[in-house]
């Protein structure tokens, strides 16, 4: 156990000495960094003062540069002189340590130790770093593309694969108090080993008010409860410690609060951006996608399923719950750009590659990136698996609606509006059928006497109707396939090819002919005919007309079978019957309908859309997209222009991460993520962890926590970046919460924020963690805190569709349950760094501004925090200890004495002044809440 | 507002110093994702993300910028591009007709008589009367070109520099590169009366930028100072009370600071505070217009117009560095029909004012340190827009023109007197000298002190900057 409590500072002498062994710790495999640290720290000096003078630019006798680490592999006009790895191989050991012909340097021998450096040099295999390496090359842009790409595979650190690395050992003479202190876990000597390498002391550990403080925000974004503060600074024992923040961990707080966090990654809002006149914009599901991240990080989903469902819930096997697809949120709440699907697919892009792993492929939308190893085959080839999905009409409900007053209005309301459609739909069916009967005529003698088409167009008859395609085709197969014989339509056959000229002549024997010929002629039909005595095709349509309108007037099978007549249900069986060329199916409704019944259809469709949408009550549905059900081949735009094509790539993931092509079946999505949560991907695990560090300590290993690539900074410490990356891959099994053990257990996250004049010279900008970084609440932490000291903030229920964060009367909700609208934020949000939402986000950036300030001054919301605050003063009767409770409830601590001293002072002046229902107290209470203390994390 | 007495344990001068530029900003400002690429040995950036004032890359021409949007597209040929040929072909075709948004038929001369102007000789239409006045220090430049005809992509190109992407507006860019004058006002200001122009915030949107760079809207159909300005006032408190309570927050600050050996980012949040407390007395004095004299509220007129017209000298005076005044919501000078009446009296609603707000500039010595930029989106079609099916329209409107129009500019460091450019005979494209969107940009933050290609910031890979890859500096404006 180690007891949380002030200790005294110990002194250390650091001497050179002492530090000598740690620099290049012996027994731990040495590291690229390592590597390029060694060349950087001697190599390169030696080479620079001995070599360059004839080796470099300038000159480069016998053509040999020693200035940059290509030349130097490729060696002189008379061959190579290094084999890396191989002493006794390489040439440039021999010249130096050669008296003979050849004696490099020529006037001077090298001494024994920089041969030794040399030697070292060419073991470890010619390790280069900084200036004339490969990636320097490269990010002076001059290579192609498929150089780069190599070449970054080859050099570039965050493509090298995550290793595990043994933390390095403390210097013997280290005081037992500090080596224990700084050996809680492997961060801690990652870390204390470099820091004693600079001379740097690091801070003390913070008082356990501090630290209990500090973990509560950092894991929850909530101020810590009182009586929790109370009993640990009683007991700042380490088990009491660990028991906190396994308590924390497991609240639902803690996953909101880290919901938030991804939330700023994955864009997150609650519209689509702008909506043209007037219409909404409303993103009406994305809440759900915020709750199944909450969800998620509660159940603490192992990182490479929680990215894995992001991307392609959809195209998992075994299906995944319809809960589960809600995570599909993540590529679909961004903004839709005025329907502009490159624009959506280039966001998507860009949240999949940076978002995800640090790359920044979005910029190869036009050309190959300039300076990163990504190439514009490689955005097409992604563009290709998001041009292969869409978004369904409908949204899959994903679960229950919810029991309250809402719910039974919502059902009431959309039973009617689906009524209304099926209402619709039915009438124009009765219509179509009832129009299409009284105009069979026409059909017959549209087929045997087909009409001139304009434009393609069938014919439109004398009262407006038009001729529907599916009729005349479904009527045309059926009466082709009849032969003269037939007891029903041979009469047709034969009669409608007798010539119009001569048909008043010759129809009279033609029909003789087949009443006696047909064998089994239908009665009904031979009824008609000599009634009717056909004088042209007309009259002969006719009466086909009037035997067809019989039957589909008849409703069905059995009302035709009652009447007893065979011969009429033989009729029925080919034009009565659903199915028969005008009886359509009720599906085809579509196909016989007209344009203004369609657009009454798609009003009323929308009516219901725009209900489950925006009405309260509806069940929950997943803002899904759902693969095409043909892939959509992908072709290079040139300049990124959709109508300038190029040539068509396969859709595959980037070169530099492999390049394996996806599946051919579907969009590939699927593939996309196994690809990023590959657990050899050098990609996916460096930025998760770096981020989660990030967000505890205030800033990353890496510096530009968004870019992985050659522009981006090279973290400050890659062993250790690299060690927890690889262990939270192995050990941790991609678990967040082992991740957050790991960090909030090190001692170096429990160090002070206050910093000893001397660190603040050596490590002004904190880069080697000598001490905690204080920092100012977020807007979402801030709001909520403000909402615990007033006593109103309500935990649940959770989830649901958000609200407006601003106006007091909308209910205490934690901040994360707003409703932000991406077109536009409230001034007040974007004054308080709330992360840009049409971006993915790593950090926030911080600023600095009086609007800040304005609002802690005079916003509505902190005026009606204050109220309720002095509010719950008022069951304490006497000065003091009201300012006691204040204390507890506005900072979870007890007043010190000269605080409650100056308090006092402060409202015996007061008094006598004007108070209304903003009297002394809550104009205490709102000072309170306006300082420092309450707004920043030490 | 005199606070000297309430921060006597600071001096000013260190304040002043930690408002923006002191080293303890850098401290707490390093928890940056993206990293400035503003070329810093030239632009003076400590800490480029507050709105402290900063040097420019070379010595500016204007200090600040007053952008007069009078959005919808008002119509070139009405007001300062003169086209008598329209006259020869009225109810006739005109040859070369292009394609706009909607059908257009036949020429429509311009129901608006022109005059000459100054010593110049600057022809203006009768619609602004007040500003002619002026005609000898306008640069009317009538070649200006977008690229679509519609308003949202184009309100988006004019304010954003792109028409479809989510980019920072202009105002914000030129606060990010410069800060601002004065520290207890916004940096950049948009009004619009009575609601949001097409597109809404996105006019003035920080974007990737910080948030602090955004522009600050204020809705100048309002008159009272509490609700034109977000937390100007405490609701219940007066001044005397409050400061009472803000003592006691500034006691407990200092002693919260001692405690924490004086961490510069602590100093600097209460330094901020203290800004705060000032700004709540200077911005509510600033947009207060009712507090100027009758004679110069006659002169601008007591009409939304006219009132916000005058709140932004009154914010250029106070260093306030760019202001964008909106002429309404949605988007006004759209007259697609009935262009006599309606351009008639739009421009009577904004005419007077910015006569009023040149004088007043003038008088001030302000001009010569303060670009006026005028102009919409986009111009009009010099031919008549087409009735449409249903009969709900008549043949008295123009429609969109991108293909050419008019903006102006006085002050700033342009020259005045100076027509350049022009459209074609009938004012429908523009053909000498043609100037685009990103052309107009690159100069105005060339006036501004600022190289355009250098103003850029790292996001999502790359640097950004408000011309993307385009823009020229046009130097036949500069004076």
């Amino acid at each position: 156990m180690y007891p949380l409590q002030k200790r005294p500072v110990i002194q250390i002498a650091f001497s050179v000495s002492l530090l000598a062994g740690a620099t290049f710790p012996v027994g731990s495999k040495a590291s690229v960094f390592d590597d390029e640290r060694f060349f950087e720290t001697k190599v390169r000096p030696l080479l620079v003062a001995k070599c360059y003078e004839c080796h470099s630019e300038e000159i480069s006798e016998a053509g040999l540069r020693l200035d940059n680490h290509q030349s130097v592999l490729k060696g002189s006009d008379v061959g190579i002189i290094v084999t890396p790895g191989d002493i006794d191989a390489s040439k440039i050991i021999t010249v130096i340590k050669s008296r003979g012909d050849i004696a490099m340097p020529p006037n001077e021998k090298l001494t024994a130790e920089e041969i030794k450096i040399l030697e070292e040099w060419v073991k470890r295999g010619v390790p280069w770093g900084g200036a004339g390496s490969e990636k320097d090359l490269l990010s002076n842009g001059s290579n192609s593309i498929s150089e780069r790409i190599a070449s970054a595979e080859k050099s570039h650190w965050s493509f090298q694969p995550i290793l595990r690395y043994e933390p390095p050992t403390f210097p013997e003479e280290l005081p037992t108090r500090l080596r224990q202190n700084w050996s809680r876990n492997r961060i801690d000597r990652f870390l204390a080993v470099k820091m004693l390498e600079q001379g740097i002391q690091p801070a003390e550990e913070a008082s356990p008010y501090a630290i209990i403080r500090r973990l509560s925000y950092n894991l929850t974004g909530l101020p810590p409860a009182v009586n929790d503060v109370e009993a640990f600074v009683a007991n700042p024992t380490e088990t009491a410690y660990r028991a906190y923040a396994e308590r924390l961990l497991d609240s639902a707080e803690h996953a909101e609060h880290w919901a938030r966090h991804w939330l700023d990654l994955a864009r997150y809002a609650d519209t689509i951006g702008y909506a043209f006149g007037g219409q909404s914009n409303k993103s009406p599901f994305a809440w759900t996608y915020r709750d199944w991240v909450v969800q998620a990080f509660h159940d603490d989903l192992p990182y490479n399923r929680f990215v894995t469902l992001q991307v392609a819930a959809d195209l998992i096997t075994p299906e995944v719950s319809k809960k589960d697809l809600a995570a599909l949120g993540f590529l679909t709440v961004g903004r839709t750009f005025r329907g502009n699907i490159h624009d959506i697919i280039d966001d998507r892009i860009d949240l999949v590659t940076r978002g995800l792993m640090g790359l920044s492929v979005a910029c190869a939308r036009c050309h190959d990136h300039k300076y990163e190893p990504v190439g514009i085959d490689d955005y097409y080839a992604l563009h290709g698996i998001f041009a292969s999905t869409e978004t369904p009409e409908e949204l899959p409900v994903i679960g229950e609606p919810p029991q309250n007053q809402e719910a039974k209005a919502f059902a009431e309301k959309m039973a009617e509006l689906e009524q209304n459609l099926v209402d619709h739909e039915q009438a124009i069916y009765d219509r179509a059928l009832r129009e299409a009967v009284a105009h069979a005529a026409d059909y017959l003698t549209e087929v045997a006497r087909p009409s001139e088409k304009k434009d393609g167009r069938l014919p439109q008859m004398q009262d407006g109707y038009e001729i529907r395609p599916l009729i005349l085709g479904r009527l045309e197969r059926l009466l082709r396939a009849k032969n003269p014989s037939h007891p029903i339509l041979g009469p047709w056959v034969q009669l409608s090819k007798v010539p119009d000229d001569t048909f008043a002549a010759d129809a009279g024997g033609v029909l003789d002919q087949c009443i006696s010929s047909i064998p089994n002629l239908n009665m009904c039909v031979k009824q008609e005919l000599i009634s009717t005595k056909p004088h042209s095709l007309k009259d002969l349509a006719a009466a086909y007309g009037r035997l067809i309108a019989r039957v589909a007037d008849s409703g069905n099978e059995e009302a035709i079978s009652r009447k007893e007549s065979k011969d009429l249900h033989s009729i029925w069986l080919i034009f009565g019957k659903i199915g028969t060329p005008f009886v359509v199916l009720e599906k085809e409704w579509k196909s016989v309908s007209k344009r203004s019944e369609r657009d009454e259809h798609s009003r009323r469709k929308r009516k219901i859309l725009a209900h489950q949408a925006d009405a309260l009550g509806g069940p929950p549905r997943a803002m899904v997209l759902v693969d095409k059900a043909k892939p959509t081949e992908s072709f290079v735009f040139l300049r990124g222009v959709p109508g300038r094509r190029g040539e068509k790539i396969d859709r595959r993931v980037p070169q530099i991460l492999g390049g394996k092509l996806v599946d051919k079946q579907t969009s590939g999505r699927r593939d996309l993520a196994d690809m990023i949560v590959n657990p050899e991907n050098p990609l996916t695990a460096r930025v998760f962890v770096n981020w989660v560090w990030t967000h505890h300590f205030g800033h990353g290993l890496i510096p530009t926590p968004g870019d992985l690539g050659l522009r981006g900074e090279p973290p400050s410490h890659p062993e250790l970046l690299d060690d927890l990356a690889r262990r939270f891959i192995d050990e941790g099994k991609w678990s967040a919460r082992w991740l957050h053990r790991e960090i909030v257990f090190s001692q170096a996250w429990r160090q002070s924020s206050i910093a000893q004049p001397e660190v603040l010279v050596r490590d002004p900008e904190n880069t080697y963690y000598s001490r905690s970084r204080r920092r100012r609440l977020s807007w979402e932490s801030w709001r909520d805190s403000l909402l615990v000291a007033a006593g109103t903030l309500q935990l649940s229920p959770r989830g649901g569709p958000g609200m407006d964060p601003l106006d007091p009367s909308n209910g205490a909700r934690r901040t994360l349950y707003s409703w932000v609208d991406r077109q536009d934020v409230p001034g007040i949000l974007r004054a308080f760094d709330i992360a840009n939402p049409d971006t993915a986000v790593h950090v926030r950036p911080a600023t600095l501004v009086p609007q800040q300030g304005l609002v802690m001054l005079n916003s509505p919301l902190v005026i009606d925090a204050a109220k309720k605050v002095a509010e719950r003063l008022l069951d304490e009767y006497n000065t003091q200890a009201r300012i006691e409770q204040l204390w507890k409830i506005v900072f979870a601590r007890n007043p010190r004495r000269d605080e409650v001293q100056r308090v006092q002072d402060w409202i015996e002046r007061a008094k006598g002044s004007p108070s209304g229902d903003f009297g002394v107290w809550p104009q205490l209470a709102q000072a309170l809440m306006a300082t420092a203390e309450f707004q920043y994390v030490d | 507002m005199n606070s000297n007495h309430l921060f006597r344990e600071f001096s000013r001068r260190e304040l002043l110093k930690r408002s923006g530029l002191g080293v303890g900003w850098m401290a707490a400002s390093t928890v940056l994702q993206e990293s400035l690429h503003a070329n810093p040995s030239t632009l003076n950036h400590h800490n480029p993300h507050t709105l402290a004032a900063r040097r420019p890359h070379f010595p500016a021409r204007a200090k600040a910028v007053i952008h007069i949007f009078a959005n919808g597209g008002p119509s070139h040929i009405d007001t300062f591009d003169p086209k008598p040929k329209l006259e020869e072909y009225a109810g006739r075709e005109i040859p070369g007709s292009l394609k706009t948004e909607r059908r257009t038929g036949a020429a429509l001369p311009s129901p608006f008589q022109f005059q000459q102007h100054g010593e110049s000789g600057l022809p203006v239409s009768e619609l602004f009367p007040s500003v002619a006045r002026h005609a000898d220090r306008l640069l009317v430049v009538r070649s200006m070109h977008a690229d679509v005809p519609n308003h949202e992509p184009s309100l988006l190109l004019m304010n954003c520099g792109d028409g479809r992407l989510v980019r920072p507006s202009a105002g914000s860019w030129v606060t990010y590169g410069l800060g601002t004058e004065n520290q207890n006002l916004p940096g950049f200001v948009a009004m619009c009366p009575g609601g949001y122009p097409i597109s809404g915030p996105a006019n003035w949107r920080s974007a990737f930028l910080p948030g602090v760079f955004q522009g600050t809207y204020i809705d100048t159909k309002k008159k009272n100072v509490d609700e034109l300005v977000e937390c100007i006032r405490h609701p219940v408190l007066d001044e005397k009370l409050q400061r009472e309570q803000f003592e006691l927050m500034a006691a407990l600050d200092r002693k919260h600071l001692q405690q924490r050996k004086n961490d510069a980012a602590l100093e600097s949040r209460i330094a901020s505070m203290e800004l705060a407390w000032r700004m709540q007395f200077e911005a509510g004095e600033a947009f207060d217009v009712a507090k100027e004299p009758n004679h110069i509220l006659e002169r601008y007129g007591d009409t939304p117009h006219g009132r916000q017209l005058l709140i932004a000298r009154r914010l250029v005076e106070r260093g306030v560095r760019y202001v964008q005044v909106w002429h309404g919501k949605d988007q006004p000078w759209d007259s697609h029909q009935e262009i006599e009446k309606n351009h008639r009296k739009l421009a009577g609603e904004a005419d007077k004012p910015i006569g009023a707000l040149l004088d007043d500039l003038v008088g001030l010595g302000l001009l010569d340190s303060t670009l006026v930029l005028w102009g919409g989106e986009f111009g009009r079609t010099p031919t008549v827009e087409l009735p449409n099916d249903a009969g709900t329209k008549t043949a008295t409107g123009r429609d969109h023109n991108h293909h050419g129009f008019t903006v102006w500019m006085a002050g700033g460091g342009v020259q005045g007197g100076m027509a350049y450019g022009a459209t074609d005979e009938f004012g429908f494209q523009a053909v000498e000298d043609p100037v685009h969107v990103h052309d107009l940009q690159a100069t105005m933050l060339h006036l501004l002190g600022i190289d355009h290609k250098k103003l850029t910031y790292r996001h999502s890979g790359r640097d950004f900057r408000l011309t993307d890859v385009h823009g020229r500096v046009i130097h036949d404006w500069l004076a």
